[in-house]
């Protein structure tokens, strides 16, 4: 068939070039795995190795302040030979796990979750990319491509979210938690996207058998099942560490913010200059910040709850402690599967340019600041408060025309005027 | 992350030409005659100079005062300062080693170190001792007890060692004394690299000695030549010593000053220390050279010993002996010089003196008069031979490659001189937690052979604000190779209000340790050999330290962007245009218009 | 919101499309003036040493009488080794500093570049501080060949005189290096990288002895020979590789102590004579301007500023009554000003432009004159966005197959209705056009932007590896071919895969959109450079393809379009007089250097200073250079 042939070859290109990447350029992974655009203290590959290392030479990797990342990662990259010596194997891992993802997405795509959900048609559906076009999209972005050579465990992050989202999109309830709870495993916050996903699985479930299952039902057995492989995972790791320290040391790392390592987010800054009497507070209020777009975008947007998922990928990308490129990676890829709502969006020209903008004016300002030493860390700040306002604009902007376009389907006489909201 | 060791056999080095064996046989055999004094009596001081080369002088001096177990139970201190032995007492310390450093020994041309590093410490303040204690958590408490005791006794800001810069060495250090009737020690180790030592540490330093500095060899110990010296080490280090059957037990104090001075330097009077350059008729022209001339001088490198005595170099007469000395015997002999039998000494005092020969000439002793000045007087002198210094059994220096505030590397050049034995050594790093060494990053390469040195490892990493890294390894570098030990670090950015007045000179990282397994130490006990690199200084990134509202202002607007923008468009709801121009009658705009119309309809009605 | 809906309102305006090309030439006018107020007394500032623990000539210099003698001694030892070889040269330098007890080492060090083969000899000595702890380190260089490849006889004696006179001194709270490195640019790169550890071990040696971190750098260039030469003047050379810039107090240091407590004059930027008048700051400025955008290293002192070692070179010029006693006290001084600091040089400014050696501009004042020339790009960038969105509303957005014949009818239309729709009230017009939003397509542009910026890497690479003979060649052949290659390209694309009206607008606004970012990013790194390229760029801000029928809907005058062939033609020769080759051509023509000589060093800088300004003309400048002329050539093809 065309369309599989139009894969392989999308999927051979976006191998070739990663590859080609990984062995003509034999510094770059180091190189940039050394940026702190792209890797946190909670997801750097150099600091995997480190744990990995500690974990062979029988050294809790966890009594330490340099390894935050999940336990079963280790035995994981503790069996591929070492990337100093062999980085083969490691780099076709990360290969695959940006084609696994992309293979993801396309499902999404072709789910067809994005613009007719069950409970809601767009007045715009016949415009949307293909699925090819939209794997084309993540796979040749070049963030994705950086972060990809760059290593971090964002990646396996990313690629379970993704994961996720097209299991639910295609209603597999019990493939969908085992991903999702795989991912919140790894990184904790993408946990948050359980609701979404959820009602995403049901609305799929209820077209798929035209009777729709009890509501109650579904949601206590599936969080039951989130629960118990959540907790299945956190005894493995207890079982594999021998204690719990790893708790402390992994979700309370990014819970607490101990490690001040600059980041594109905005937390790492605040807390730097934060007074110490307040810290407490104010990580409890920016945790609580991130949650509260949970319910609300849930809720309002009930009938797309694929779109909230989405859009809670943007906020994530933003408003985490420990960001990086990846997760704006992540949600600048998905957005394309509202290709209907592009029409609506109003600043998507400016928001764009602002993000490329950051992306050029980042690293010159962080060399000018960490080595030149000609400028200071407001330079750097600046721009991470830019990048910042770049994607929150976009997730906006992405909001509003999907408002708009609920809002064509309810009442089609205001379809294209002029609306104000009360 | 302990992997088992190979143990090396080990043959003591046979030592150069016979002029070395010489000079080195007197320095051993001056040694060995201090550890045979040791447990004899209960006070016992002495001073050995000895001349280095580019006209340097070496003048170490130790003090030892002794006091039986018992009678420090029953806190009767007769020559064991009272201060010191309480403190002692309470945080349960049973042997304890103190140092103040500065300045750095240049091994390349001074050769071997004085007591062989036994005696000295890094950079700044170092501090380990072992206490008596249940618990760990116990053993620290004490520690902290001690720690906070001796800076107030020291005037050093020892109390700053805390839990971030507190190790437990397993490797490197072997406790000194005999502990049979004490059990379940811990030993705690501490360092300050960035502590600046001066007078008003030497001063309670002086107070503990029995001759409080006004009498004996301690009478030269003069604050502005002490820390005028290119390298200058105070120790103190308290042990229990017994007898053979662990019983007699006695508690010995020493106190040692190992100093560097330049000769040419200390020469100068105190009154016009400014080294203006010296008129043209005191400088020895090369006569030889085709441009000599009265304008123009190449100046001739003075191959003669320079001449000096001992007022000029300490700054102030030497005033007699220290009473509680015992009168003869070895222990009389409290000014040793160690210098080519040649070199002219003259002795020059009131009082009667003594002088002996000893270590086949190559060192001479004085017992000294009681009650009046004594001096010794060098002559310059043209040396046909002289001493060769006992070369030391490694070098070592550590600097940190890379630029930028990011990231670094620790390069650690180890070489042993050695032609003919390989050298076993433990590396002791005690890392800040802000600077997060990198493991697996670890290489150790010797030039000579491609066999991996490391054969153990002992490493408990850092912990952010609680612990900081310790680092040990056994390490096994072949004769006459050089072992280049690399890893990477990261720095932490830390939060604003823990950075230090001086955030932008950077933090420094406390020397690193070296302690010498295989060659047993020429004092012939159980000191140890040991070796210090200098301290690094470690530039972190510094934040604005001018604004953190402006900060907190910023990124909370940016959230309230986001937040407001988002919540903005959930909670409200759409109308179009036109019917807000409808159903306007609401809000101040409704209010207007209504008053607007009665207004008209009251004008009309007029 | 309410305000940014008005906003949109505004831009859905056809009058608005109007607006950017003047906007863009005021951005451009007022970025030049901007520079130009600079000299101003009410723009610029006196310079002040902001750094309290300097002290600057506080001190009294004793470094008088019998070293005088001692000095001529030395000078005459470096003028017997003048023409002897390099490891004898380095071994006698060795000796003379290990007679004042100093550690010695050297170091051996090797570059390829173009073809020709750099190889000569550091040596070095430390003093050790009797007050330092070997954990920070100045650095005093004498470089065996200044820039002008004369021997720094005095300079070098200089040294090894101050070398001597230090050792007595008991106050050094840091260590101190002497350094006489084999030549003035790669010497001190290779020594300076070698102990940072960042060298190519195969072709340069390591350091056998290192000190601590190193907290600054001077340098001293006094090539007067053995019978010595009396000065007048200072010059004070502070330009780094790549344009970046000591710390400001540290020059004001250098210069309040040589003026102030010496009285010796100090000039800058080869500004012999120096009245302080408008004319003679705004030339010293824009000296500064060229010798910091080209980047190149222009003293010994350069290499050391990348590694955030603060550095400057004191060159004696002219005939005057000062001797070399003068610069050693001067250098005195300022080292015991060096040794009071507490902390790294972090107070005062790092981007400024001087015009006189105590006025400067900091970067607050001059910044904005480098960002307006860079936002020009954008805005029309941004215009062409909007423009080529609303190009034709072509019935079905989905579906949009232009050919010119198609489009013609429905842009004659559109742009009467829209203002007759205007007329009525904003409410109607607004949905026709959020509707008639055209499908863009980005395809093609981006394809060829990125195209065009890769095909940069293929002179960067001739032109670093060309050996130094075909230089020439090479030059010559770039240049005729980058001409002639916009032209072939547009024919291509007319004879294979006409790009639309809308494509070749979008073309044109990425090039610029992409332009104006670096441009804003180098402003921030290195502003001349970003400045100079943002002028010789300006003109692709104001050419268009004129193509029948016109793309933007804007009323076009019919003389245009009768010759616009022409128009285009002349517009195409214009731009082929901004090819980044002829423009370096004709500037190394005015200044009256050889084009080869230029390259060498660049290719010198490249392979050994680590020199970025060859990526940014050929993956900036030229790309830009090149989508704009074909952009502008499609309309001779068309």
């Amino acid at each position: 068939m065309p369309i599989d042939q139009q894969k392989a070859l999308l999927f051979g290109a976006a191998a070739a070039v990663r590859l080609l990447l990984f062995t003509a350029f034999p510094s770059l992974p180091n190189l940039l795995t050394g940026r702190v655009e792209i890797s946190t203290p909670v997801t750097s590959f150099k600091r995997l190795q480190e744990g990995v290392f500690l974990y062979t030479h029988n050294v809790s990797p966890y009594d330490g302040g340099v390894f935050h990342q999940a336990p079963l990662l280790l035995p994981l990259f503790s069996l591929l030979p070492n990337p100093a010596y062999y980085p083969f194997a490691t780099n076709l891992l990360y290969t695959i796990v940006d084609l696994l993802g992309a293979n993801a997405l396309m499902h999404i795509a072709e789910s067809g979750q994005s613009a007719t959900p069950r409970l809601f048609k767009s007045s715009r559906k016949e415009l949307r990319w293909s699925s090819i076009a939209i794997g084309a999209g993540f796979l040749f972005n070049p963030f994705t491509i950086t972060t990809c050579i760059a290593r971090p465990t964002s990646a396996l992050t990313n690629l379970f979210i993704l994961l996720a989202m097209a299991k639910a999109s295609q209603g597999a309830g019990s493939t969908f938690v085992l991903a999702l709870s795989v991912a919140s495993y790894l990184a904790m916050h993408p946990i948050l996207l359980f609701p979404p996903l959820l009602v995403l699985c049901y609305d799929v479930r209820a077209t798929k058998s035209k009777s729709a299952p009890n509501p109650l039902a579904f949601t206590a057995f599936h969080v039951l099942s989130l629960v118990v492989a959540l907790g299945g995972l956190l005894y493995l790791s207890a079982l594999l560490t021998g204690s719990w320290e790893f708790l402390g040391a992994t979700y309370g790392v990014r819970l607490l913010l101990p490690d001040l390592t600059p980041n594109v987010g905005l937390w790492w800054y605040f807390f730097t200059e934060m007074f110490d009497s307040f810290r407490e507070f104010f990580l409890g209020v920016f945790w609580l910040h991130v949650v509260s777009y949970v319910p609300g975008l849930t809720i309002r947007l009930r009938k797309q709850p694929l779109f909230v998922a989405v859009t809670l990928t943007g906020i994530f990308a933003v408003f985490t402690p420990y960001p990086s490129i990846a997760d704006g990676t992540l949600y600048l890829s998905l957005v394309p599967l509202f290709r209907h709502l592009f029409p609506l969006m109003r600043y998507t020209f400016l928001a764009s340019s602002t993000i490329l903008y950051a992306s050029f004016i980042g690293p010159a300002f962080y060399y000018l600041w960490i080595y030149a030493g000609s400028g200071n860390a407001n330079f750097f700040y600046a721009i991470t408060l830019v990048w910042s306002l770049g994607l929150s604009v976009i997730v906006g902007d992405s909001l509003y025309a999907a408002l708009r376009d609920e809002l064509d389907v309810e009442r089609p006489e205001l379809r294209g005027k002029e609306v104000k909201r009360i | 992350m302990r992997s088992h060791c190979l143990d090396n056999s080990f043959q003591p080095s046979p030592r150069g030409c016979n002029a070395a064996m010489l000079s080195f046989l007197s320095l051993l055999f001056f040694n060995l005659l201090i550890t045979f004094t040791a447990a004899g009596q209960d006070y016992y001081e002495r001073l050995l100079l000895r001349p280095l080369p580019q006209s340097a002088l070496l003048a170490s001096f130790n003090f030892r005062s002794n006091e039986s177990s018992a009678s420090f139970d029953q806190q009767n201190f007769r020559y064991f300062p009272r201060s010191l032995g309480q403190i002692l007492q309470h945080a349960r310390t049973k042997e304890l080693h103190l140092r103040f450093s500065l300045g750095r020994w240049d091994a390349e041309s001074w050769g071997q170190r004085p007591w062989d590093g036994a005696r000295e410490g890094g950079t700044g303040v170092e501090l380990w001792a072992w206490l008596e204690a249940q618990s760990e958590e116990e053993a620290f408490s004490r520690w902290l007890t001690l720690t906070n005791a001796l800076s107030g006794l020291f005037c050093a800001s020892l109390n700053f060692i805390d839990a971030t810069k507190t190790i437990r060495p397993v490797m490197s250090f072997q406790p000194e004394g005999d502990h049979h009737n004490s059990s379940n020690l811990h030993l705690l180790h501490g360092t300050l690299p960035h502590e600046v030592v001066c007078t008003e540490n030497l001063t309670p330093f002086l107070k503990l000695l029995p001759c409080k500095g006004k009498a004996g060899v301690s009478s030269l110990l003069d604050g502005h030549k002490l820390f005028d010296a290119s390298w200058q080490t105070m120790s103190i280090d308290v042990r229990p010593v017994c007898g053979k059957d662990g019983a007699d037990c006695v508690l010995e104090m020493e106190q040692s000053v190992d100093m560097v001075l330049d000769i040419d330097r200390s020469r100068r009077p105190r009154d016009n220390p400014i080294p203006r350059p010296l008129p043209i008729e005191e400088i020895a022209c090369d006569t030889s050279k085709h441009y000599n001339a009265e304008d123009t001088c190449y100046p001739l490198h003075k191959s003669a010993e320079p001449g000096w005595n001992l007022t000029e170099i300490f700054g102030r007469p030497l005033k007699g002996a220290c009473p509680l000395t015992d009168g003869d015997g070895e222990g009389a002999n409290t000014v040793c010089i160690n210098t080519p039998p040649e070199r002219i000494i003259q002795a020059n005092t009131t009082g009667q003196y003594l002088e002996t020969w000893i270590a086949s000439d190559t060192v001479r002793c004085y017992k000294l008069p009681t009650g009046s000045d004594f001096d010794l007087n060098l002559p310059e002198q043209e040396m046909t031979t002289g001493l060769i210094l006992a070369t030391p059994p490694l070098f070592a220096a550590r600097s940190i490659n890379g630029h930028g505030q990011e990231r670094g590397s620790i390069q650690a050049i180890i070489r042993n001189p050695s032609a003919t034995d390989a050298v076993e050594f433990v590396y002791l790093e005690s890392l800040p937690w802000f600077m997060k060494p990198y493991l697996h990053t670890l290489r150790a390469r010797v030039d000579t052979t491609s066999t991996n040195p490391i054969q153990e490892t002992y490493y408990r990493p850092a912990v952010d604000r609680a612990r900081g890294t310790h680092l040990e390894l056994r390490m096994l570098i072949p004769a006459s190779s050089t072992l280049t030990l690399t890893y990477d670090f990261e720095k932490a950015i830390l939060r604003y209000t823990e950075y230090p007045p001086d955030a932008n000179r950077g933090f420094d990282v406390a020397p690193a340790v070296l302690k010498l397994l295989s060659s047993q130490s020429s004092l012939g006990d159980n000191k140890g050999v040991y070796l210090r690199t200098t301290s690094l200084l470690l530039p972190l990134p510094t934040p604005d330290f001018s604004m953190p509202y402006n900060v907190i202002i910023l990124t909370s607007t940016v959230m309230a962007l986001g937040f407001g923008n988002i919540f903005n468009l959930l909670v409200r709801r759409f109308v179009g245009a036109e019917e807000v121009m409808a159903l306007g009658a609401g809000g101040l705009r409704g209010v207007v218009a209504a008053r607007v119309a009665a207004m008209r309809t009251r004008l009309l009605g007029r | 919101m309410s305000l940014i809906s008005a906003l949109l309102a505004l831009r859905r305006d056809p009058r608005i499309l109007k607006v950017p090309p003047y906007l863009s030439a005021l951005c451009i006018l007022v970025g030049v003036v901007w520079l130009l107020v600079l000299p101003l007394n009410e723009y610029s500032r006196n310079t002040y040493v902001s750094e309290n623990a300097l002290l600057p000539g506080q001190v009294h210099t004793y470094f008088t009488g019998s070293e005088h003698n001692i000095f001529r001694a030395y000078r005459h030892e470096v003028a017997a080794l003048a023409d002897s070889p390099v490891h004898e040269r380095t071994q006698r330098l060795g000796d003379i500093f290990r007679s004042s007890n100093l550690k010695v080492a050297t170091q051996k060090y090797e570059y390829h570049s173009s073809g020709r083969n750099i190889s000569n000899q550091n040596v070095y000595a430390i003093l050790h501080g009797p007050r330092a702890d070997a954990t920070e380190a100045i650095v005093l260089i004498a470089a065996w060949r200044n820039m002008a490849g004369e021997v720094n006889h005095s300079g070098v004696a200089l040294v090894l005189t101050l070398a001597r006179y230090f050792k007595r001194w008991s106050l050094w709270s840091k260590d101190i290096i002497f350094l006489i490195s084999g030549d003035s640019t790669s010497g001190p790169q290779a020594w300076v990288d070698a102990y940072h550890d960042s060298h190519s071990p195969e072709s340069i040696e390591p350091l056998s002895i290192k000190s601590g971190a190193l907290q600054g750098a001077v340098a001293v260039d006094y090539p007067a020979g053995p019978w010595g030469h009396r000065y007048d003047k200072l010059h004070v050379v502070y330009d780094g590789v790549n344009g970046q810039l000591p710390n400001l107090d540290l020059f004001n240091t250098a210069v309040s102590i040589a003026s102030g407590q010496m009285g010796i004059g100090c000039t800058l930027q080869r500004m012999w004579k120096h009245d302080d008048s408008y004319q003679e700051r705004l030339q010293t400025m824009l000296r500064g301007m060229i010798s910091q955008g080209l980047g190149h290293a222009s003293g010994p002192h350069s290499s050391f500023i990348p590694y955030h070692v603060d550095a400057i070179t004191l060159q004696t010029v002219g005939d005057g009554w000062h001797d070399e006693m003068s610069l050693g006290r001067t250098v005195e001084s300022l080292f015991r000003s060096l040794n009071n600091l507490l902390e790294h040089l972090h107070q005062s400014f790092f981007f400024y432009l001087l015009m006189q050696a105590n006025r400067f501009v900091s970067i607050g004042t001059y910044l904005p004159s480098a960002m307006l020339v860079a936002v020009n790009f954008s805005i029309t960038s941004i215009a062409l966005w909007v423009q080529s969105g609303r190009g034709a509303s072509v019935p079905n957005p989905a579906s949009t197959t232009p050919n010119t014949a198609s489009d013609s009818k429905p842009k004659a239309s559109t742009p009467d209705m829209t203002l007759a729709r205007t007329a009525t009230g904003a409410a109607t017009l607004i949905p026709t056009a959020s509707l008639a939003i055209t499908e863009r397509h980005l395809f093609l542009p981006l394809a060829f932007i990125l195209t065009s910026h890769f095909l940069g890497l293929l002179p960067l690479y001739i032109f670093n590896k060309t050996p130094e003979p075909y230089l020439r060649l090479a030059f010559d052949t770039t240049t005729v071919v980058t001409t002639l290659l916009p032209l072939a390209t547009a024919l291509l694309f007319s004879k294979f895969r006409r790009p639309t009206s809308q494509e070749t607008i979008l073309m044109q606004c990425f090039s610029l959109l992409l332009l104006g970012m670096f441009l804003s990013a180098l402003a921030t790194l290195n502003f001349s450079l970003s400045f100079l390229v943002g002028i010789f760029a300006s003109p692709l801000t104001f050419v268009r393809c004129i193509s029948p029928p016109p793309p933007n809907s804007t009323s076009v005058p019919g003389l245009v379009m009768r010759n616009r062939k022409a128009i285009s033609g002349a517009v195409v020769g214009l731009l082929v007089l901004l090819n980044p080759l002829v423009v370096i051509r004709a500037a190394t023509f005015y200044w009256g250097k050889d084009v080869v000589d230029v390259l060498v060093q660049a290719a010198e800088g490249w392979h050994v200073w680590g020199l970025w300004t060859q990526v940014v003309i050929w993956l900036v400048w030229w790309p830009a250079w090149f989508a704009g002329s074909v952009v502008v050539a499609g309309g001779l093809f068309s």
